[in-house]
């Protein structure tokens, strides 16, 4: 099949937001640019509201014992609370809470900004898009009308080259590495970066619930990470440790 | 999934017949697939209860004349039992049996939209994206 080298349909726009580059691809042909503008106004909000980097920040007067979490906005409390229940659902291996006794969400916030900002899109009548921010994206429709969307899972060894590829039409996709931004990934128990396994994909609905159980499972180590994804509902997951064995749940959807 | 054991199996049976050229001469090459299921036994994690795993094992007889070959390959794993240490773990306990399936790793250069990875800095993921796209372009 040739396509060819032509025009794609729809918008591009690339921002550094939450540390991160957030990348929101519409392939629908209908005029997008002023939806953008209010999805990534609405993503600076979040920056501006949960960053633990930012003195006026919510999170930074929760943390400073100015601001009651009751009193709170909304989405913080949603955020927060969310947290905590991934903190059971996780084991306690996804932990918004830090040595001391700060809270930082910020595990969950990308993940459930990115939900928030593909929900913007749906209201705005839009069918086709790719919202990614950090290599954890929400995908819907098509990439163009020929083609349904492929997404390479990143080789944790082999920087150019992935190690599966998943094509769908509807998916948040979240993956969690040794490989990643130094050692954000932390194993509660031993307070280091878990030995032994390279990286953990989670697919499903929600992104934010995606990432939280990518880095949960990460975190757990090669005997526990591959056991805990095969019980998660309505999640699939692959695993990939370092002696290079990759375990796949029944469902993972790569080809 | 099903596609790259389809892959795997298209790889050995074309290799076979190469490793065998010399015997097939002296007798013909007869291969014995068996799948078996094993249960290990159950054991204690910690303070997360008791664990038993489940294996399924491919085992492949190739004999050539009176040269017998076997290869074993785990082609499933599940855990029938699972600690029951929260309402979550009964509730799934009871549901389906899940089923994990560990190949090994592959490096593939696929024609992609976009690359799901942890990423080490903005840039590495902004030229990854770009990639991707310009790809996607030529796909």
């Amino acid at each position: 099949m040739t396509v060819g080298v032509r025009k794609l349909p729809g918008i591009r726009r690339v921002e550094q937001i939450m540390g991160l580059p957030v990348v929101v691809d519409v392939r629908d042909d209908d005029e997008a640019g002023s939806v953008l503008d209010h999805l990534f106004d609405w993503l600076r909000w979040v920056d501006a509201t949960f960053s633990t980097f930012k003195e006026d920040s919510e999170i930074s007067r929760i943390n400073r014992g100015g601001l009651h979490r009751e009193d709170a906005h909304p989405d913080v409390r949603q955020v927060l609370e969310r947290c905590d229940r991934l903190r059971d659902e996780t084991d306690g291996y996804f932990d918004m809470r830090a040595p001391g006794g700060s809270i930082d969400p910020a595990g969950l916030v990308k993940g459930w900004a990115i939900d928030r900002a593909a929900a913007i899109l749906d209201d705005a009548g839009l069918h086709n898009y790719a919202v990614s921010g950090g290599g954890d994206m929400r995908v819907l429709g098509r990439a163009i009308p020929d083609l349904t969307w492929r997404v390479g899972i990143q080789h944790p060894l082999e920087r150019h080259e992935v190690a599966a590829v998943v094509e769908t039409t509807d998916l948040a996709i979240a993956t969690s590495g040794a490989y990643a931004r130094g050692d954000h990934v932390w194993n509660p128990p031993s307070g280091r970066a878990p030995r032994g396994i390279l990286s953990v994909t989670i697919v499903g609905p929600e992104l934010g619930t995606a990432d939280a159980y990518a880095t949960a499972a990460f975190a757990m180590g090669p005997e526990r990470a591959p056991h805990w994804t095969a019980r998660l509902l309505g999640y699939e997951a692959m695993t990939i440790l370092a002696d290079e064995t990759v375990f796949k749940t029944g469902g993972f959807p790569d080809e | 999934m099903r596609k790259s054991i389809t892959v795997l199996l298209a790889v050995a049976a074309l290799a076979l017949p190469i490793a065998d050229a010399t015997a097939a001469t002296r007798g013909t090459t007869k291969k014995i697939v068996v799948s078996k299921r094993f249960a290990g036994s159950a054991a204690s994690v910690d303070r997360w209860g008791s664990l038993q795993v489940t294996i399924v094992v491919r085992k492949t007889t190739t004999i050539t004349g009176t040269k017998k070959k076997v290869t074993r390959k785990i082609t499933a794993v599940s855990v029938p039992t699972y600690p029951n240490h929260t309402d979550r773990s009964i509730y799934i306990n009871q549901t389906a049996l899940p089923i994990l399936k560990a190949e090994a790793l592959r490096a593939q250069s696929a024609s992609i939209n976009m690359v799901s990875g942890a990423t080490d800095s903005s840039d590495a993921f902004a030229q990854s994206l770009q990639s991707a796209i310009l790809k996607a372009k030529k796909s």
